[in-house]
């Protein structure tokens, strides 16, 4: 069911894309029903949790190599699933309305549900690879979804600094997850974490720091935050979706499902502790300094990261408790607020907070929604986000205890000074937009205002979020202790009202509450000192890129310079350089078997023509010549193939001999038939012929030796045998291709097809650099620029004699 | 550069290269031939298009079901590839299938499909060179 789940989304995105959303008003409708479809069973589900009946689904991957399809629905996959479709749902009828008339909104769609299907296996399945691959998945899909505006240089940079620091964090993961692996003894996540005994041993540290690094990239902790701003280039349902309510809590997830097993080491707690309370403050506090109303919202859904990642380092009931309280919460003000500040850009073609004033009177329905999910993100009572921050100062003060002396202070201060800048940039969200009557810069207006559907989502993820507190026993047993005892890894069951009396938390938070109003009160100094430019994360990690660019460059221009014949002969050196090699590592004997194979006169006289072929094609002074005694030689392999009884392979010679003698055609085509003969140095001449001499060894070698008896049995029986059983095919080759190695085949073509990518782009590279040569030379087709461009060598350079 | 004799030549070839084509892909399974081969014999014949009635006319009959073509290839011998684990047998596993027509009794499986796969893919990837490569060579 679940897997049928992941399918369909993935389909229904490719589907809407091909219904050309983009002027159809059903379409956004009809896009909420996968999503919603999937929510209405895992609402169904949500009853059943309670018990020991968890859910679990398999599915046969590769048997032979132990991979397998495995899903467990147990509570936190349950709540992330939640949040996923639900949210997810409403994204999908925001953004039909956000793009609304964007021939491009189909493409949109088909990327959002098809990272909608991976961050549903990600929180659904029991395999560490399979958590890999969904990983990956919502890597990929919040890459083109990030690059959606590809035209723009900014989204493009976003785009590739988010999935470089998700894909790099991904990678460790991976690393990590197959350490762990090796160690248990299974994939099954559920199994590896009741395996005994795993913190004592010694790769467990590297394993650990493997997996957190992944955690740590992708849920945008400090030092790898800086991705997540940059993000922010994509169109605002994403921001909404992936880049708040989702794909960086996949973090948060792969922590909280690693929780049970590992809570208990010191490694797990400090570094977990450490990252997650720096993340949390200089997030808050950064959020304060931005006038773009996206970027204050990506700083805030930093912190709130770093404050789960933080709570995660501890091992109480409570601690679990107020990761699952916090990460819905968060989702249900924090993807509206996100909705909001698109509607908004919408709206007045603006998000700059300078320039925005009196929303609360050009859109009051907006602003109400606004308002009510900006109080709860300030974590003012009654609103969920109060809930939230509650147990999460219960959890700090339940972590004060002798042995950890003032650490827990220490933290409780910092929390609360984050808790007073998430007052003072929530205050700042609702005053500045919505309620002051005139902007400090040009004001913008609401030029059109937005229509019901747009605001819809938000208006009824925020009414969830201002109900749950005041009916909290009916999801507490339903959802909340199912998750948590996820967390905890033991049975936990919440207490959790509205109302505790006057608990120290609670005159924490009203300290915290105090602390932001002052810090409201005196934001506009404080803006100028937090918005200055400084250096941060993405500067140096945009340094480094650059000087990857340029050793990359460096090597490219040393190793393979512009002339055909040095390219080759760095491949073909180092293909012998390799045999070299394995030749001293290997033990070989030649056998050559002569008298197996009686040598015909036809077969000498053939060899004996194409190597005068061969002689012609390197002495000629026509290219035209040289490339029809080229042809020859290709014919005459072809032919060599139909003596030996190769039908498949002849054929695939002759077809490539033809194309490939027509492809030189029409490259010679473009340098004059007769080469102007100027003799090269004869240095080159000499490194000509010794690589020559080489490969021609080396290749005559490599031949002899395989040509002896199989090291290993024969698997070649087994094809012939198996071929028309097995294979139904009567066709030993094509049966190889397409079934027993069908799995080479698809790689094959793969690459093919990439292959095919790349040469269309180095064609249109090509295009693109003589375009100004034919219309204007206005100067940009000058020397410094064609040498970026790489333009294709020159004419004189492409020389048949080497 | 349409030539007169090569056009004629393509006109009365083209009709027997492409029937070549797809016998040379269906009989694969059982004699030489299938999807690669026959992929590479579809671009030779619309190379002989190319070179017969120039780049232009050939692009704008099939330019742009060239590169989705490649997309679409891949996605069919993936889909073939799904077909065995969806069925419980793990993937890349070949299901068959014996489909009467008539008094004929076609053994028709996955590894068919997937091959159909590799010859599209195959027929778009080589084609799209070919044609960018007339195309540098026509406007020199």
């Amino acid at each position: 069911m679940l897997l049928a789940f992941l399918l369909l989304l993935f389909f229904s995105g490719l589907i809407l894309w091909l219904l050309r959303p983009h002027n159809k008003t059903f379409v956004g409708w009809l896009s909420v029903l996968p999503p919603g479809l999937v929510a209405v069973w895992l609402l169904g589900q949500v009853g059943s949790l309670t018990e020991e009946t968890i859910y679990t689904e398999r599915h046969l991957w590769a048997p032979s190599l132990n991979l397998e399809i495995t899903f467990r629905l147990d509570g936190l996959a349950l709540v992330f699933g939640l949040i996923i479709t639900l949210i997810g749902a409403g994204i999908a009828l925001y953004t039909h309305y956000y793009l609304k008339n964007d021939p491009e909104q189909g493409r949109l769609y088909a990327f959002l549900f098809a990272f909608m299907a991976s961050m549903l296996g990600l929180v659904w399945t029991d395999n560490l690879l399979m958590l890999f691959v969904f990983w990956e998945g919502t890597s990929i899909t919040s890459y083109l979804l990030i690059g959606f505006k590809h035209k723009s240089a900014e989204s493009r940079r976003g785009a590739n600094t988010a999935f470089i620091v998700t894909g790099f964090g991904g990678i460790f993961m991976l690393a990590g997850s197959v350490l762990l692996a090796q160690e248990a003894g299974s994939y099954t996540i559920s199994e590896v974490l009741k395996t005994p005994g795993l913190m004592d041993s010694p790769i467990f540290p590297a394993a650990l720091g493997l997996l957190m690094l992944g955690a740590f990239t992708k849920s945008a902790q400090f030092p790898f935050h800086f991705w997540l701003p940059g993000a922010m280039a994509a169109p605002t349902p994403v921001s909404a979706y992936l880049h708040s309510a989702t794909m960086v809590k996949a973090g948060v997830y792969l922590l909280a499902r690693l929780h049970p097993a590992f809570a208990e080491s010191p490694i797990w707690f400090w570094s977990l502790l450490i990252v997650g309370g720096i993340t949390m403050l200089i997030g808050a506090i950064f959020a304060l300094g931005k006038s773009d109303l996206k970027a204050l919202l990506a700083y805030a859904t930093i912190s709130q990261l770093g404050i789960l990642v933080m709570l995660l380092a501890f091992d109480s009931e409570i601690a679990a408790i107020a990761v699952v309280i916090g990460t819905i919460a968060h989702s249900l003000y924090k993807g509206p607020l996100f909705m909001i500040a698109g509607i908004i850009d919408h709206a007045t073609h603006t998000r700059n907070i300078h320039r925005l004033a009196n929303l609360a009177r050009e859109m009051p329905m907006v602003s109400a929604v606004a308002i009510v999910a900006a109080l709860s993100m300030a974590g003012l009572p009654p609103f969920f986000g109060f809930l939230a921050k509650e147990t999460l100062l219960e959890a700090l003060f339940y972590a004060v205890t002798p042995e950890l002396g003032i650490l827990p202070w220490i933290l409780i201060g910092i929390a609360a000074l984050s808790g007073a800048f998430f007052v003072a940039y929530s205050l700042t969200f609702i005053w500045e937009p919505f309620l002051r009557r005139t902007s400090p810069e040009a004001q913008a207006h609401v030029a059109h205002p937005p229509s019901v559907p747009l605001v819809l989502p938000a208006l009824l993820l925020v009414i969830i979020s201002v109900i749950f507190p005041f009916v909290l026993t009916y999801p507490a047993p339903l959802l909340f202790d199912p998750a948590s005892s996820a967390i905890a890894g033991a049975v936990v069951e919440t207490h959790l009202t509205l109302w505790h009396g006057f608990t120290p938390y609670l005159i924490t938070s009203l300290i915290a509450i105090g602390g932001g109003i002052l810090l409201f009160a005196a934001r506009q100094p404080l803006r100028r000192v937090l918005s200055q430019d400084r250096m941060d994360g993405a500067m140096i990690f945009q340094g480094v890129i650059d000087r990857l660019y340029a050793t990359a460059r460096w090597t490219t221009h040393s190793i393979q310079d512009r002339s055909l014949a040095t390219h080759i002969a760095v491949v073909l050196m180092t293909a012998v350089a390799a045999l070299l090699y394995a030749g001293t590592h290997m033990e070989f004997g030649i056998d050559l078997q002569l008298g197996a194979l009686p040598i015909t006169l036809s077969e000498v006289l053939l060899i004996i023509v194409s190597m005068i072929a061969a002689g012609i094609t390197v002495r000629t002074q026509s290219r035209l010549n040289a490339i029809i005694s080229l042809g020859v030689v290709g014919i005459i392999v072809t032919l060599i193939f139909v003596f030996f009884g190769a039908p498949d392979l002849a054929i695939t010679q002759l077809l490539f001999e033809v194309l490939t003698i027509v492809l030189l055609v029409l490259v010679f085509y473009r340098i004059p038939l007769q080469l102007e003969y100027t003799p090269l140095p004869s240095l080159i001449v000499a490194r000509n012929l010794l690589v020559a001499i080489a490969v021609g060894i080396f290749g005559f070698v490599a031949v002899l030796i395989n040509a002896r008896p199989p090291y290993f049995p024969d698997i070649s029986d087994y094809f012939m045998r198996e071929s028309v059983p097995g294979g139904h095919g009567g066709n030993v080759v094509n049966v190889i291709l397409v079934d027993f190695r069908a799995f080479d085949t698809m790689g094959e073509i793969t690459v093919l097809a990439i292959a095919a990518v790349g040469g269309y782009a180095l064609l249109r590279a090509h295009q693109l650099h003589n375009r100004p040569n034919q219309t204007e030379a206005d100067g940009d087709g000058s020397p410094a620029q064609s040498s970026e461009l790489h333009a294709p060598a020159p004419v004189q350079e492409v020389n048949p004699h080497a | 550069m349409p030539e007169l004799y090569l056009r004629l030549l393509a006109r009365i070839l083209g009709p027997f290269l492409i029937a070549l084509t797809l016998f040379l892909l269906l009989r694969g399974h059982n004699l030489p031939g299938g999807g690669f081969i026959a992929g590479l014999l579809a671009a030779a014949t619309l190379e002989l298009q190319i070179l017969s009635t120039g780049d232009q006319n050939v692009r704008q009959r099939i330019g742009r079901f060239l590169q989705p073509g490649i997309g679409v290839g891949l996605l069919i011998a993936m889909f073939a590839a799904l077909i065995g684990g969806v069925a419980g047998q793990g993937i890349f596993q070949g299901i068959w299938w014996k489909i009467p027509i008539g008094p004929l009794v076609i053994d028709l499986g996955t590894p068919v499909i997937f091959d159909i796969g590799v010859f599209i893919t195959v027929v778009g990837v080589t084609t799209s060179y070919l044609l960018g490569l007339s195309q540098a060579a026509e406007r020199r």
